[in-house]
């Protein structure tokens, strides 16, 4: 079995509002992730699936609890954190102005990738993602397919053995969104530990090894789908959720 | 910091720029061709308006009644020589003009309603005589009507003025000849200046006055550029995320954005100087009457190393701003007051009287512009060209740490606008906020020391100052909520902290003394100082006031002020050792007067670490009033003044006595201050 490569125990995250006063978003989240494993983390919007992945991504400061990634502590050592991470999401953008050559070139170089190995390893990831034709045009120019292709290998540009997938598929198409999901599985396939979220139970019921469903801050159950079918009685994970959440049985 | 990141982050910086059109043409092209250009279109119109000034017909006209006023056939002689020295229709007696401009003038009707015909323009300027006679008018007198907003009035009404000025200097003259008078009048204490300063000299002043006022103002044209985008932007697009869950670090982020701003600020102001320069050399703008736009090897590279910190300062402050801006039109919005600041602290080179060696050396910029107009008139005071440069260094550094915690804040990221001290407010909140406020206290004393201090009642001023701190404390108590006890120390002390005070307050007066004499080293202390002094610490009141406005109330009022408000604010952020620095040397900042920051300082250290071992104010304060009683003592006695030569052993002494005194002070029963 894979090592952890990501683990999380008792993390809290707390934000402060001036109309809701202290919003508890993250309450005591306890997970792992081991390497070639896909691990979702399927929630309603607002549930605190970002906010995790942030913290764990060193973005956000944890409130309480601990995060490590490869050992190393998110608040401690932030930065050997980030270097073996990689993290997409909806809101994270690229450079328009930068063509996709070079946008792999910069985030190579700025996540510490061996600088004799950069050239070889951007053209080695324009080639996985069939990014040739176009590898020298601007990232405005491209189509939104070609940009997520493009968002795909700068997150993995310099080979980090963990990889955050934050609700990737929100605002794609059917097929952009497959071919997304297939480039994740063979991420998965390469060895690397997946944290993917998303509030689509069809994605995470083809996608995840293992789900947590998460709920006003809280994990309301982590296991495979075959583990919490048989915990719920309940096939579809679409059922499996609602019965977590709401604490009802929707079967007919 | 990983250079190769950084150089990655600066190049990325500086290609979006290289490939933003619009950015390029607006922001760079345009301005290189608008400044000079506008620089030649006035002085072009300005050559054009004084041509055509010169080469127009003005019309004039005479009252009527001028030739029944007793006296006005002087008056008309005297007119029609000076039509004759400006030009003009009337009987000339032959008279060339002399000097200036041979403009025309024209004779017409004397209308009857003369400011209808001057605001129609159909009469430029009036001649009326009055008779003179009585108490307000003794003498015949011209009278000259004219529109001072209409450009040929104003022009006519100058030119037959001073035309009538010159004739009147002439008929005198004429007189006093013909009356006897021994030697021509012009020859009567006859006027000469000399000019000791050099031409370098003179130009240098001109050119030192603008200099800093023009590299500010180009720098910041050309930083707000890339600032704007730096962060501000890079939050918009979406592509801040991406940048923060990289491996590059804070530190390395904000290095690297601070080059961008630096090298794109830098390539701007060079272009455009150099293209200012080619416009002169091609003769279509001129620089200044007597500016001549050269500097000296030497003095220019001195001048690079001393904008140095003031460009750091300068591309932290934009990007500070545009880390705090939520959107790239915030961003170019809250620019605007940064701009302007930074313009009028650049500027006040241009006030005259400002020196190098005073209170202006403290403030960041002004301080370096100073320093520059000294330089280019060949005055190079090291010492205060150094600390100038420290003390801007020194803010550029804080603001540079500031961006860096702008871009740790969540945020930049998150939609939560407050983290757990905004929420509470009150006392979490202080210690963010200490900083700000000790900030605008100490610029509200700088320039209420600088505009009215000196000018009023020792006594008054030193209540006034007192006043300030002790408002400022109670609103701060006030407004967050303090609890006093805590935030003012307000504990009993060990009762041997009395002895260490008697034991320490000589001591230290001591070592401020040879504070003082290493400091007079290199700021050697004016003797009109030391007497100004002397009389702001009224040697000559009575010793009961002394002991008032001198002693005990700086005592109270600056401890509760510095060993208590501003030392609660900052005792959970700094580290002890910090701590005592930080909150010792700026009570040393607060006394504005440059000759008195070093050994105030050391006295600032001195009472922190007095409160820190006792975890009392008391003692603070009681050595506070010792060490100025003691102070005005010698004052009074002695006059101030440095003894002849120091007795090294003396000082050696009073070390041995403060530590002896520190040890006594310390609490044996809990941490006190904590």
């Amino acid at each position: 079995m894979s090592t952890v490569q990501v683990e999380v125990q008792g993390l809290s995250k707390n934000f402060f509002d001036p109309s809701r006063g202290e919003v508890r978003a993250v309450q005591e989240v306890n997970f792992e992730c081991r390497g070639s494993e896909i691990f979702g983390l399927l929630g309603a919007n607002g549930a605190g699936k970002t906010t995790t992945l942030r913290t764990i991504s060193t973005v956000l400061q944890p409130t309480a609890g601990t995060a490590r990634v490869l050992g190393h502590d998110v608040v401690s050592d932030p930065v050997e954190v980030r270097r073996n991470l990689g993290f997409y999401s909806a809101s994270t953008a690229l450079y328009p102005r930068l063509t996709a050559r070079e946008t792999l070139t910069l985030f190579a170089r700025v996540n510490k990738y061996p600088a004799e190995r950069t050239r070889s390893r951007v053209e080695e990831m324009i080639e996985r993602f069939g990014l040739g034709d176009y590898a020298g045009a601007r990232i405005e120019k491209l189509s939104s397919g070609m940009k997520q292709k493009v968002s795909i290998a700068r997150t993995v540009v310099h080979d980090p053995p963990v990889l955050i997938f934050d609700e990737p598929t929100v605002g794609l198409d059917v097929l952009n969104a497959l071919d997304l999901q297939k480039a994740i599985q063979e991420l998965r396939d390469d060895g690397k530990a997946i944290l993917f979220s998303t509030h689509i139970m069809s994605e995470a019921e083809r996608l995840c090894d293992r789900i947590a469903i998460i709920d006003k801050g809280r994990i309301r159950a982590c296991d495979d789908l075959e583990g919490l079918r048989a915990a719920t009685s309940q096939h579809y994970l679409e059922d499996i959720f609602v019965h977590y959440v709401t604490g009802n049985d929707t079967t007919a | 910091m990983n250079r190769r990141t950084v150089a990655a982050l600066v190049i990325n910086d500086l290609r979006q720029l290289a490939r933003n059109p619009r950015v390029l043409v607006f922001a760079v092209a345009l301005p290189l061709v608008l400044w000079p250009l506008m620089w030649f279109l006035t002085s072009l119109t300005t050559e054009r308006r004084q041509e055509r000034i010169e080469s127009r017909t003005y019309t004039y006209a005479v009252a009527d009644e001028a030739a029944e006023v007793a006296g006005a056939a002087d008056t008309r002689t005297w007119l029609e020589r000076a039509l004759a020295v400006v030009g003009g229709d009337g009987p000339a007696d032959g008279d060339e003009p002399t000097d200036g401009p041979a403009v025309r003038f024209e004779r017409v009707e004397a209308p009857d309603d003369v400011a209808a015909a001057l605001d129609e323009e159909r009469l430029h300027v009036h001649v009326a005589w009055e008779a003179g006679g009585d108490e307000d008018v003794p003498a015949p007198r011209i009278v000259l009507s004219h529109r001072a907003d209409l450009d040929a009035s104003d022009s006519a009404e100058g030119f037959l003025r001073r035309a009538l000025e010159r004739t009147r200097t002439e008929v005198r003259e004429r007189r006093l000849t013909d009356a006897g008078f021994a030697s021509p009048p012009e020859d009567l204490l006859p006027l000469e200046r000399i000019e000791t300063a050099s031409e370098e000299q003179t130009s240098g002043l001109l050119l030192g006055r603008l200099l800093t006022a023009i590299i500010v103002m180009m720098m910041l044209a050309g930083g707000s550029i890339v600032a704007t985008d730096a962060l501000a932007g890079e939050k918009e697009r979406g592509t801040l995320e991406t940048l923060l869950t990289t491996a590059a670090s804070r530190v390395e982020i904000v290095t690297a954005k601070n080059l961008s701003i630096l090298a794109v600020a830098f390539a701007t102001s060079v272009l455009n100087i150099v293209n200012i320069v080619v416009w002169m050399q091609l003769d279509l703008i001129a620089p200044p009457a007597g500016m001549k736009l050269v500097i000296p090897v030497g003095a220019g590279l001195l001048l690079l190393l001393l904008y140095a910190p003031a460009a750091v300062l300068l591309s932290s402050s934009l990007l500070l701003v545009s880390g705090r801006s939520k959107t790239y039109k915030e961003a170019q919005l809250l620019f605007a007051p940064v701009m302007l600041v930074a313009m009028a602290v650049a500027a006040i080179p241009v006030l005259p009287g400002v020196e190098l060696r005073s209170a202006i050396v403290l403030l960041p910029i002004a301080n370096l512009g100073v320093a520059a107009r000294e330089i280019l008139t060949g005055t190079y005071d090291w010492p205060l060209l150094a600390a100038a440069w420290a003390v801007t260094g020194g803010a550029a550094a804080l603001l540079a740490r500031a961006s860096l915690r702008t871009l740790s804040a969540e945020k930049l990221i998150t939609a939560s606008e407050l983290d757990a001290a905004d929420l509470a407010g009150g006392p979490a909140l202080f210690p963010r906020r200490v900083a700000r406020w000790f900030a605008a206290l100490w610029a509200l004393l700088l320039v209420w020391q600088l505009n009215i201090g000196g000018n009023i009642d020792s006594r008054l001023l030193i209540s006034i100052n007192m006043a300030i701190f002790g408002a400022a404390a109670w609103l701060m108590i006030s407004r967050y909520r303090l609890p006093v006890r805590q935030t003012l120390s307000l504990r009993a002390p060990p009762a041997r902290a009395w002895l260490g005070v008697l034991i320490g307050a000589p001591a230290g007066l001591m070592l401020a003394d040879g504070v003082v004499r290493l400091a007079s080293l290199a700021m050697p202390i004016p003797e009109a100082w030391i007497e100004a002094m002397a009389e702001n610490m009224g040697v000559t009141l009575p010793l009961w006031q002394m002991l008032i406005f001198f002693s005990l109330m700086p005592a109270l009022f600056e401890e509760v002020a510095f060993r208590g408000v501003l030392l609660h604010g900052l005792k959970d952020r700094l580290t002890t050792l910090q701590l005592v620095l930080v909150a010792g040397i700026a009570f040393g900042f607060f006394h504005v007067d440059l000759f008195r920051i070093p050994p105030t300082s050391l006295l600032g250290i001195f009472l922190v670490v007095t409160v820190i071992r006792s975890g009392s104010i008391f003692p603070a304060m009681a050595w506070h009033a010792l060490h100025n009683a003691l102070a005005l003592g010698s004052a009074r006695v002695e006059q101030i003044a440095l003894p002849e030569q120091p007795i090294w052993w003396h000082y050696a002494l009073a070390v041995l006595a403060i530590l002896l005194a520190f040890r006594l002070m310390k609490r044996r029963t809990r941490a006190a201050f904590s």
